[in-house]
């Protein structure tokens, strides 16, 4: 079984009650930091990784435009009530997404109460119809896997279903060309407006280096996620660094390496 | 190099094995007869000595080392590179793995990395160490296996290759901008 492609934004917004989730300590709602208008907040989702202090940023977004909580921001649409228009049907836990409980059985091929690598990777598609790769399954049951167990239960992937609702959205939002893929210079575009202030060199590399040889030149919804999750995660661990904010930062070798190894994975 | 450096596998540490022994090797693995060994034909073929499948990311850092271009394999040319690359890890890895348990702790991986710190500005602390073991601890044991412990080395490698390309003078320490700092990262992805 497949998340279809387009399936839309489940209910309009219903934000479970967050609790189960720790995380969001950051701003929820709306982004707030005038320089990205009205771009949609980038879906988080990272466990328990709460809003760091929001300076203005001058190379990435601040967190009211990158929200870091499971629930924060996506656009306006946020509404409030902890359950939302669903009616909860059978045994839904609160907090869980009705849509996403009816899928957690689909997805639970082995009926183990959890997710593992091998079932979300089953049940994830591109718009091309291609398998999710690996790197972004993993990096996905790392941040939805609050026990480190290497598997989700069914809270988590209430929240991973979410996350990847909005993020199926902004794709299709930022193929502007409807190819199915986005290509560097969208890629660009997409970045921009989500606040952050990256050359097109910086894109259109990242897009080649990572697009498949032969296939189309763009990266699907599985690298996308990717990218975008990772470099918002980066973008935090360098403005840690930035006190003075100046744009530079001095940093020495394990410092490099423990912040790219524990972030950027 | 007077040092013994982990990070990239020896290169005296086996004969090339002859032609038709790796022609042999190449025909098992390449189930579909394609010419060309894949991602999942390569997990297939790998054993990390212990009864769980071959670390998948792993095996796509392999095969994109070797894979010249980057038609998503490799040929039977590039595969004896693989072959070697796989084999001489495997020599570190059981140095380090004393008790032939098919992993190595903490301590052993220490072991297993010093030397390519041989400059007191790239020496790495033991708080280090165990966010290595955290980070690429698949089976969550506390210990790294093989194939885990190949993913940790290839990262290393690639993070420290960007690190001294920036850090000319080489004392450990480097300045670099937002996107220079994003470039280096997003490079060994």
């Amino acid at each position: 079984m497949s998340f279809h492609y387009g399936q839309g934004y489940p209910g309009g917004g219903n934000p479970p009650a967050g609790a189960s989730y720790g995380g969001g300590r950051g701003p929820y709602g709306q982004p707030h930091s005038a320089p990205y208008g009205g771009a949609a907040g980038l879906p988080g989702g990272h466990y328990g990784d709460g809003g760091a202090p929001g300076h203005g940023g001058q190379y990435g977004p601040g967190p009211g435009g990158a929200p870091s909580g499971p629930y924060g921001g996506y656009g306006g649409q946020q509404t409030a009530g902890p359950y939302g228009h669903h009616a909860p049907a059978g045994n839904i836990p609160p907090g869980v997404n009705p849509e996403a409980y009816q899928w957690f059985h689909t997805v639970d091929t082995d009926r183990s109460g959890f997710i593992n690598l091998k079932e979300l990777k089953q049940a994830l598609v591109n718009s091309n119809w291609s398998a999710f790769n690996d790197e972004t399954c993993l990096m996905m049951i790392n941040m939805f896997d609050k026990t480190r167990s290497g598997r989700i239960d069914l809270f988590g992937f209430s929240a991973l279903w979410e996350f990847m609702q909005r993020w199926r959205l902004l794709f299709q939002q930022f193929d502007r060309d409807r190819s199915g893929s986005i290509n560097g210079m969208e890629l660009h575009q997409a970045l921009a407006q989500m606040g952050y202030n990256l050359s097109p060199q910086f894109s259109e590399t990242l897009v080649q280096r990572l697009a498949l040889r032969g296939g189309r030149p763009g990266i699907q919804l599985d690298r996308f996620i990717q990218v975008c999750t990772q470099l918002q995660s980066m973008t935090q661990v360098f403005r840690e660094r930035d006190t003075t904010m100046t744009g530079n930062i001095r940093l020495n070798y394990e410092d490099f390496l423990s912040g790219a190894v524990t972030r950027l994975m | 190099m007077a040092y013994h450096s982990p990070y990239r596998a020896p290169a005296h540490m086996n004969a090339p094995p002859d032609q038709g022994f790796l022609w042999n090797i190449f025909q098992r693995v390449d189930k579909d007869r394609s010419g060309v060994i894949s991602d999942s034909e390569l997990q297939q073929a790998l054993s990390n000595g212990t009864w769980t499948p071959f670390n998948p990311v792993t095996v796509r850092s392999i095969i994109s080392m070797f894979d010249r271009e980057n038609k998503g394999g490799v040929n039977f040319n590039e595969f004896a590179g693989v072959w070697k690359y796989i084999t001489d890890w495997q020599n570190i890895f059981r140095t380090y793995d004393r008790d032939n348990s098919g992993f190595i702790d903490k301590n052993e991986l220490k072991q297993a990395l010093t030397g390519f710190g041989e400059t007191q500005s790239y020496r790495l602390s033991d708080q280090f160490y165990s966010t290595l073991i955290e980070k690429f601890d698949r089976q969550r044991k506390g210990q790294v296996a093989f194939d885990d412990f190949i993913q940790c080395c290839i990262v290393l490698q690639r993070l420290t290759d960007v690190f001294r390309r920036y850090d000319t003078d080489q004392d450990g320490w480097i300045q670099v901008s937002y996107e220079q700092y994003l470039s280096m990262v997003f490079n060994v992805v």
